[in-house]
């Protein structure tokens, strides 16, 4: 409090106008560079998005662009296969990371540095080292299926890579590898700030160990847990890494793993490019982000205030 | 902006004259770059077509820079769309079916190589992939040539000499697998499943392609079309193939020996060879034909051809390096014959040594001569602009159909969605 | 405390986290046995320690300029990584600690430009690229990320954990608004900046499609681009690629392993 009020004061001894000053010294140096490198791309796919035609051949095509989105199959599939892997994937990503947040919050806990390290290991990997990995690991003849047929666990290969449904689970899977350890982080830093003298309390009066997580924990964690979703929601509308690298076929099979992201690569690079019909995609994107994440902050600030 | 961009520049060009006074003198040198995508194999080729061409002129130097071959088409349509030319390269190897997608849609980009470079030299079906309105754009590189690629001693295990593959129909070959697994356990076939390589063989052989003449899709209501695809259909329910999944998977089921052939174009005898052990043990058979009026056992899949840029800073030099070896060099195109497995399309290099000759490691077989025949067989179909989409939506209907979905619904669906996307 | 339950309920906990560690480091395991390998070894899934190691090495020093290509690496991402830290953490600093209705604008229009997904930028950029004669150069790959809306949104939560008082004391004793920054934030926030170096570096270091896009020739390109074209060609080395793939890691893990404990630490302070 006696520091708020000092703070109150120096604001009125004429400071104000240097804090304003500042404030945009400070972020000039940032506030130019992305004029230049994101506002001019943006404004140039806002732009493009109106437009029609193959290549550099364009002409203006007022809303073509749209109404082609609304009956375009491909384009579908891309929207529901992001949709799939969005409410699969991180929900059980996060709820992953959150036990094992939990375990790993035990001080008594040995080895904890230990654990912690090795499960956020692989989210440092390199995309190229991951896709590479996880190609090889699930081949027909890879060892995941010498593992499960080894152990009896299943009488002949799985055809991971090669059938749509399987496809999408090694996609999740090497997602869900990938990114769980990066979660945890979040909700293991959030834990510490939870006093821990509720918890002593609750263990006195007899409250199961369950019980403690369920009306303690997550409570406590929701800004966080709905942050880490938010990231998670942005993350997986862009999805392109993984399903352009780890499929044979990017996007394969039978367009099993073709996201809206990887839609817009290959409208731009691979087909013959429609640069307009592209940008048109990749304002949808942005539009459910907005949506998506729009609700969850709110949530976030109400709770947070 | 263009103002404050020039600012810019100079601000960056500061910073940057150590790396800029670098680029200076490797572009004094009049290096001619070319992009490509194997460094085993076309780039190889490139490599040594650049020492023969600079025997006779000492100033000439090259640099290859390679990329994956997506990376290549992608950095290549980035570019010629960003409508910045610094930074492209001299020559670029393009796959033939996507030539006139580049060729239409980047108009002006490329150099028409008619004037400079005798095409007539060369095999007809691959000058006209590369032409547009009466010009032509490349220095053809490889054919795509296909053959039935086997292992000759499990076939005779089976029961099944040369003399029997000759001439034989898609269900003959199925029948002929079942016999195979049956006295040998190993399967026929090495496929990938979610490729509609086959599909495009299956097409070429029989004249016809997703498209017409003149560019309209033609998929629903193509006999042969239907034709090719119901005989896939039929493999894809025997059992008579390994399933596989991407390019190693691939490969990797005939190079261990586990199959006992695969059908492709000619330029898988690179990888076919990258195993000594079995050297021998192979031959090549026409593939099989398909039920339909004038369908032959010749066909084309894939193969490249290498073009100019319009905006190449040694463009005169480029051209010449290409009319002189890549159009002319005989004995050039038997040495990477020899060497890469790359199966030329400069008509007169057929009658060089390399390609008379009989292969040992396909069991002695006269495989280049007849590689050279079936070459000159193969109906010449034009690509058209969307091959890329139209694969896409044949490879999306492929799980269906081997799971027994309906011929003419999953043709339906294939024709739908190519005319959406081509639109 | 010692009833059976809690015994089971520990053994359980031990179980859970030992098989998670093992699935998370198994395909490191997996690369570091691959890369012992020959290519036909790997494609037939052998999961034990071969001989082909010294021959791995080689043709993948054979093959790529290596200490080139390393050198490249490392340069775009020490270089953007420090300037990234510097005109990122200032923004997101200023944003905190002096708020005004436009900044707030500003800073909530740029969180709804991270979703835009970069390939619809690319062509744009390349063409900016391009006018500022930087393709084929380095800075044409550092520039645009310097001013990282994620940094700037993750100092911005970081520097809500940093006192206010220790501003206020510094101003008291005459030190510039400049001077608070590098002499007292920085230090202060030591692990946020060690949090932020692993995650910029990484991402610096794992970049693929822009750099694939501006680099052209052969001398300039990544080791993250090596390894992605040592991928391709009719019959890719599996075992020359499972080195390439231990190089172009092993950076990041040693940075990780130096910064780890403040990581968590920085980490700690965002949420604050």
């Amino acid at each position: 409090m006696l520091c708020g009020g000092e703070r109150f004061d120096l604001a009125r001894t004429g400071l104000a106008r240097t804090e304003r000053l500042n404030g945009w010294m400070f972020i000039m140096p940032a506030l130019v560079l992305l004029g230049v490198f994101m506002i001019y791309p943006i404004l140039w796919s806002l732009w493009m998005s109106f437009q029609v035609g193959r290549g550099m051949n364009l002409s203006f095509g007022g809303f073509a662009n749209i109404l082609r989105l609304t009956q375009d199959p491909v384009f579908q599939r891309a929207l529901s296969n992001t949709f799939i892997f969005l409410i699969v994937q991180v929900p059980i990503m996060l709820v992953l990371a959150l036990i094992f947040a939990t375990m790993l919050n035990d001080s008594k806990l040995w080895g904890r540095s230990l654990f912690r390290t090795a499960i956020f290991l692989p989210c440092v990997t390199s995309l190229v080292a991951y896709s590479v990995l996880f190609r090889s690991l699930f081949l027909a003849d890879g060892f995941v299926n010498d593992f499960l047929l080894g152990l009896h666990l299943i009488s002949e290969p799985i055809p991971w890579l090669a059938d749509p449904f399987w496809a999408k689970i090694v996609i999740i899977m090497a997602i869900t590898w990938r990114w769980t350890g990066y979660n945890m982080i979040f909700y293991l830093a959030a834990m510490q700030n939870i006093d821990r003298s509720i918890y002593e309390s609750a263990k006195i009066d007899g409250v199961p160990t369950w019980a403690r997580f369920w009306y303690l924990t997550v409570p406590m964690l929701k800004p966080v847990i709905l942050f880490t979703s938010v990231i998670s929601t942005i993350g997986t509308l862009q999805l392109f890494d993984e399903v352009n690298n780890i499929p044979p076929n990017a996007g394969g099979p039978s367009d099993a793993t073709l996201t809206l992201s990887l839609y817009i690569y290959n409208l731009s690079f691979r087909f013959m490019p429609s640069f307009g019909y592209a940008a048109t995609v990749s304002y949808v994107i942005v539009i459910l982000v907005g949506i998506l994440s729009y609700f969850q902050f709110m949530v976030v600030r109400d709770k947070r205030r | 902006m263009p103002n404050k961009l020039n600012g810019l520049r100079t601000l960056v060009g500061a910073a940057t004259l150590g790396a800029s006074v670098l680029a200076m003198t490797s572009a004094l040198a009049g290096e001619v770059t070319v992009w490509c995508w194997d460094p085993n194999f076309n780039g190889a080729t490139m490599l040594e077509a650049a020492a023969r061409y600079a025997a006779d002129h000492p100033d000439f130097t090259i640099n290859v820079v390679d990329f994956a071959k997506a990376d290549v088409e992608q950095k290549l349509q980035a570019q010629l769309a960003s409508g910045t030319t610094d930074g492209l390269p001299d020559i670029v190897l393009i796959e033939d079916y996507r030539a006139q997608k580049y060729l239409q849609s980047f108009p002006g980009s490329f150099e028409p190589l008619g004037g400079a470079i005798d095409t007539s030299k060369f095999a007809p079906y691959k000058v006209e992939l590369a032409s547009l309105n009466g010009q032509s754009y490349s220095v053809p590189f490889d054919s795509g040539v296909t053959g039935f690629f086997y292992r000759t001693d499990y076939l005779a295990d089976a029961g099944y000499s040369e003399a029997d593959l000759q001439d034989i129909t898609w269900d003959q070959l199925i029948e002929i697998g079942k016999a195979v697994e049956a006295k040998t356990g190993h399967k026929l076939l090495s496929v990938d499943i979610n490729d509609s390589g086959i599909i495009r063989i299956m097409m070429q052989s029989a004249g016809t392609w997703y498209f017409t003449e003149d560019g309209q899709v033609n998929i629903e209501g193509n006999a042969a079309f239907k034709t090719a695809l119901g005989a896939w259909q039929r493999v894809l329910q025997s059992d008579i193939y390994k399933p596989t999944s991407g390019w190693t998977d691939y490969t990797g089921a005939f190079a261990s020996g586990e199959v006992a052939g695969t059908i492709t174009g000619v330029w898988i005898t690179a990888t076919i060879k990258a195993n000594p052990e079995l050297a021998g043990k192979w031959g090549v058979a026409p593939i099989p034909k398909i039920d339909f009026e004038g369908a032959t056992h010749a066909s084309n899949l894939g193969g490249s051809s290498w073009y100019v840029l319009a905006s190449a800073p040694q463009k005169a030099e480029a051209i010449d390096f290409l009319k002189e070896i890549w159009a002319s060099d005989v004995d050039f195109y038997q040495k990477i014959l020899i060497d890469q497995g790359a199966f030329g399309t400069l008509t007169e290099a057929r009658n060089g040594p390399a390609f008379q000759a009989s292969d040992a490691f396909f069991s002695g077989q006269p495989v280049w001569q007849n590689f050279t025949s079936w070459l000159a067989e193969i109906p010449g179909v034009n690509y058209g602009i969307f091959t890329e989409e139209a694969d896409t939506a044949v490879a999306a209907q492929l799980p269906v159909l081997k799971d027994g979905g309906d011929l003419d619904e999953a043709i339906k669906q294939i024709d739908a969605q190519v005319k959406q996307q081509t639109m | 405390m010692k009833n059976p339950l809690y015994l089971l309920q520990r053994a359980l906990t031990y179980l859970v986290l030992i098989v998670a560690s093992l699935l998370s480091v198994f395909p490191f395991f997996w690369l570091l046995v691959g890369a012992t390998n020959t290519s036909a070894d790997i494609i037939k899934g052998k999961a034990d320690i071969g001989g082909a190691l010294i021959d791995n090495i080689l043709t993948f020093f054979e093959r790529v300029d290596v200490p080139l290509v390393f050198w490249n690496s490392i340069y775009i991402a020490v270089t953007a990584t420090f300037l990234t830290l510097l005109v990122s953490s200032l923004a997101g600093y200023a944003f905190e600690i002096f708020r005004s209705q436009v900044r707030e604008r500003i800073f909530g229009g740029m969180l709804l430009m991270l979703s835009i997904p970069f390939a619809a930028l690319m062509i744009p950029l390349f063409t900016m690229m391009g006018r500022l004669g930087l393709i084929n150069n380095h800075l044409a790959i550092i520039l645009p990320g310097i001013a990282s809306i994620f940094i700037i949104f993750y100092f911005r939560q970081a520097t809500k954990a940093f006192p206010r008082e220790l501003r206020d004391a510094a101003r008291i004793d005459g030190l510039k608004e400049w001077q608070i920054f590098f002499y007292i934030y920085l230090p202060v926030m030591r692990s946020t900046y060690a949090a932020a170096t692993i995650i910029v570096f990484m991402l610096n270091w794992n970049n693929y499609l822009w750099p694939l896009i501006v680099l052209q020739t052969n001398d300039k390109k990544t080791l993250t681009l090596v390894v992605s074209s040592l991928l391709s060609g009719y019959y890719p080395d599996f075992g020359v690629i499972m080195v390439a793939t231990i190089f172009a890691t092993l950076p990041i893990l040693i940075i990780f392993f130096v910064l780890q404990r403040r990581f968590v630490e920085g980490m700690l302070g965002s949420i604050k």
